[in-house]
């Protein structure tokens, strides 16, 4: 009887023990810590819908629809969703969908290439069902695990089983686990943003110059607003988004803004992306200078010294005139510089890249053309613009704004005197990157767009503005009054502006040196003839 | 028999409470990442000259590395330069290191390993230095 | 000896006339620089120490007309012509032949004919033109509220600057040079530090 009550004893003890060091382990870890990732109210990993093998990308959406319901619909109506943009201002029909650039030219007939970037599945070409509701893609944005990875090729899904990735790379690319990515979605992150945006143009800095992946976890000398050990804004926190619709638009932005800092609850503020929308147009509180400099000057001409800031080149100009060049052994070939940057591709002609760039700086208000395709373009010396950037210093509603002005020679059509979109990327026997026929191409992208294509193909230089505005510097190594105010100023050639130092009229200093120089050689000649004289006595 | 039976079900029960709390915490990679960027790759990068990347070492090579816990050949401890005292010492210097000064170090543990795990040569995004 | 001297500089007059060429001087090597002629303190701390400068300069003279109000020396400043021509003969020709100066200095009149229309320009014309311009120089952020940004440039503003401080700088450097102009080479300068100036 004692034994056996010895032994309950004992297992009491056991039971209510061992569970107990679990329990202090914890204890101890929740007692120092505060509790961690209290950021959401719901724990995904913990809903049913979810708990469930995954297949699909479009099998994810489903689930995430089944409790929110009109979330497809809200990104539906997106230019993320729609790749495609009305400029109320010239009813131009902008967007990805629609425009060139003179990097990668355009998505015509490359859809299953280009819409790796598409917050959707299965665009694959022209005919892609803009309102099912199961090819949005939520994970694009959500994820917070890092293992999402759309790869081009797949039209925006993930791999679904082992492939190589790139082609001919022999790096294999596993498939995600999507129901474990899918238990752990989130807010947006400038992780997801820049799963597309730092990647712009085919490679990882390419395109903006300001958004490249060392902006996923920047310190403070890179960019004060997302500095991960500081202030660690997301693209979100300027960007602030409602209903699935991100503001702050390349394709119509904001040049000038002179609402105050933004208010909550007050309507009609604009914008929030733009820095005024925190700081107002009075923020150098203590030099009252800077704040007039402010009303003429965009507060990243100053703030943004250089950009490619990172360790991470951007393109600056790209040939694709000399694309085509096979190397000794018949075969396509790269070169290299000596920081290991490819400087020249067959499939792609040359390239130079730029790090810790010096925008260039226009006046500019806003206004944005483009040269679409079927607009007429004439080669010659001067560049053609792809996108025409509207400001002068009398307009009233012009900044001084810095640019990375992205140069480029690319594929037209001098008969019909229009740029064209060939049909680059893609294993057949047509896209460029793999036959090099110009022609082919040409007349195939052309064919996907509707557009008429004389057959002949000749090169023409072209030019593309894109505003800088992220990888804003501490105040400490913002620009210095001597890199504008100074005969070799970053500013040299921007009309319609006085600045000391810089603008002096040489007419006037050649009159007033010389009046002064007179005066000076009367009073000497004066002095000396009264010397000579008192000596004489 | 009795015995037996009581003593599995306490012993299953002890299991669950120590998985339980091994489940509570749930390594978040980037907060490991900036950790390991600007404490772990800054210091060697400025003292040694030679900063790992996550990708240099296999998942299973990492989790052998922070389970044998030597840094420097031996000489001293990994967990040394994750502890909060560690911390408390260079955070005049280090964001960083001021950023999770209180942060707990088992967390900061976790969070490094949910990093290099991830960014591991056979990890979901091998990550290299950049 | 002491019958040869009269006190024609008092303390506060001295302590003007060199505090205010301190700081012409000052913002005449600052300002050329602002302007873009050389580099010697770096652009920022030419614009700052330019600033500082001009608002010491504007205290200074707020006390200097009070002083010259209230002591009734404004009148030294009164223009004549009497004896102008004296004096342009004797800068002309007197001073090599060491003819005696047309001019006795007194209590009541310190300034020579010249002088004193020489000094009223620089007062009523290169003055005012200087702190006109530098006022709305200096006060270039607030031209939108003062709704004065329609009618004023900053580039015509610059130019009557400068065209200003060039004429202050040739206004210095004949003014240096006059200073060994008096009795002696030396009696006008001293007079400026001691208040004494030695009369024949």
């Amino acid at each position: 009887m004692n034994r056996q009550l010895a032994r309950w004893a004992f297992c009491a003890i056991l039971v209510a023990g061992l569970p107990g060091v679990g329990v202090l382990g914890s204890a101890a870890l929740a007692d120092e810590a505060p509790p961690v990732k209290l950021n959401s109210t719901a724990d995904h990993s913990k809903f049913k819908e979810l708990q469930k093998k995954l297949e699909s990308g479009p099998d994810v959406t489903r689930a995430c629809l089944s409790c929110h319901t009109e979330a497809a619909k809200q990104v539906h109506r997106t230019k993320h969703w729609k790749w495609e943009f009305l400029n109320p201002q010239n009813n131009q029909k902008l967007g990805k969908q629609h425009v060139l650039n003179n990097f990668c030219i355009s998505i015509s007939q490359n859809y299953p290439f280009c819409t790796g970037c598409h917050v959707g599945y299965g665009w694959k070409d022209k005919n892609f069902d803009f309102t099912v509701e199961e090819n949005v893609d939520c994970l694009a944005c959500h994820d917070t695990t890092g293992n999402y990875k759309k790869p081009a090729g797949l039209a925006g899904h993930p791999a679904y089983k082992p492939i190589e990735s790139p082609p001919g790379s022999g790096k294999i690319l596993q498939p995600p686990d999507l129901t474990k990515i899918a238990q752990k979605v989130g807010k947006t992150t400038r992780d997801t943003c820049g799963s597309c945006h730092f990647y712009g143009g085919g490679g990882d800095g390419v395109k903006h110059g300001d958004l490249d992946s060392s902006m996923a976890a920047p310190d403070k000398e890179l960019d004060v607003h997302m500095d991960a050990t500081g202030l660690d804004f997301t693209c979100g926190t300027c960007h602030s988004t409602s209903s699935h619709d991100v503001p702050g638009s390349r394709y119509k932005p904001t040049a000038i803004d002179k609402h105050d800092a933004h208010i909550r609850g007050k309507v009609g503020q604009g914008n929030p992306a733009t820095c005024q929308a925190c700081h107002g147009n009075t923020p150098h509180k203590e030099h009252p200078r800077l704040n007039a400099h402010a009303e003429k000057i965009a507060c990243q001409t100053c703030h943004v010294p250089t950009f490619a800031r990172g360790g991470v080149a951007t393109k600056m100009s790209w040939d694709w005139s000399t694309a085509g060049r096979k190397g000794p052994d018949g075969k396509h070939m790269t070169k290299k510089d000596a920081k290991g940057h490819v400087i020249y591709d067959t499939r792609k002609g040359d390239f130079v890249l730029g790090e810790n760039v010096k925008p260039e700086y226009r006046w500019f208000n806003g206004d944005i053309t483009y040269t679409l395709l079927g607009d007429k373009v004439e080669k010659s010396d001067i560049a053609t613009p792809i996108n025409r950037i509207a400001g002068s210093p009398a307009d009233g509603r012009s900044m001084i704004w810095p640019m990375k002005i992205m140069r480029g020679v690319q594929p037209f059509d001098p008969v019909n005197k229009t740029l064209v979109m060939p049909h680059t990327a893609g294993n057949d026997d047509i896209g460029y990157w793999k036959n090099l026929e110009w022609e082919k191409a040409i007349a195939d992208g052309m064919k996907n767009m509707d557009a008429p294509f004389s057959g002949k193909v000749d090169f023409i230089k072209t030019e593309m503005y894109w505003p800088i505005t992220h990888m804003v510097a501490p105040k400490e190594n913002a620009v210095a009054c001597a890199e504008c105010h100074t005969a070799d100023s970053r500013l040299k050639g921007i009309s319609g502006i006085y600045m000391p130092s810089h603008s002096n009229k040489g007419w006037l200093d050649l009159l007033g040196w010389l009046a002064a120089a007179a005066t000076l050689a009367g009073v000497l000649v004066h002095g000396a003839i009264r010397i000579v004289m008192s000596r004489r006595k | 028999m009795t015995f037996a039976r009581t003593l599995t079900a306490a012993a299953a029960l002890a299991l669950l409470g120590v998985s339980f709390s091994a489940q509570a915490y749930d390594g978040d990679w980037k907060r490991g990442r900036v950790y390991y960027r600007s404490v772990c790759t800054s210091c060697h990068t400025s003292q040694s000259g030679h900063a790992f990347a996550p990708n240099e070492k296999t998942k299973a090579e990492w989790a052998a590395y922070l389970q044998a816990d030597k840094h420097a050949k031996g000489k001293d401890t990994v967990k040394q330069y994750i502890s909060k005292q560690y911390r408390a010492s260079i955070k005049a210097q280090n964001k960083a290191a001021e950023k999770f000064a209180d942060t707990p170090d088992q967390e900061l543990f976790e969070d490094i390993k949910a990093f290099v795990t991830k960014g591991a040569k056979d990890g979901d995004s091998p990550a290299g230095c950049s | 000896m002491s019958a040869n001297r009269i006190y024609v500089f008092q303390r506060f007059e001295r302590f003007w006339h060199w505090s205010q060429a301190a700081l012409i001087i000052t913002m005449l090597i600052t300002g050329f620089e602002v302007h873009g002629t050389y580099k010697l303190f770096g652009f920022e701390k030419a614009v700052n120490i330019h600033t500082i400068a001009a608002w010491t300069l504007i205290g200074l003279w707020v006390f200097a007309i009070f002083w010259h109000l209230t002591t009734g020396e404004w009148k030294q400043y009164v223009p004549t012509l009497k004896k102008v021509d004296a004096m342009i003969k004797y800068y002309a020709l007197g001073i090599f032949t060491n003819a005696a100066h047309p001019f006795r200095a007194t209590r009541l009149s310190k300034h020579n004919p010249l002088q004193r229309l020489a000094y009223l320009f620089v007062m009523l014309c290169i003055g005012p033109l200087i702190w006109f311009t530098g006022w709305f120089y200096l006060f270039y952020d607030a031209w939108n509220a003062w709704g004065v940004d329609k009618y004023l440039s900053l580039e015509w503003v610059a130019f009557f600057h400068t065209v200003a401080a060039f004429l202050m700088l040739t206004f210095l450097i004949a003014h240096l040079y006059l200073t060994t102009a008096g009795h002696t080479p030396t009696s006008h300068i001293k007079a400026m530090i001691t208040g004494w100036e030695e009369v024949e």
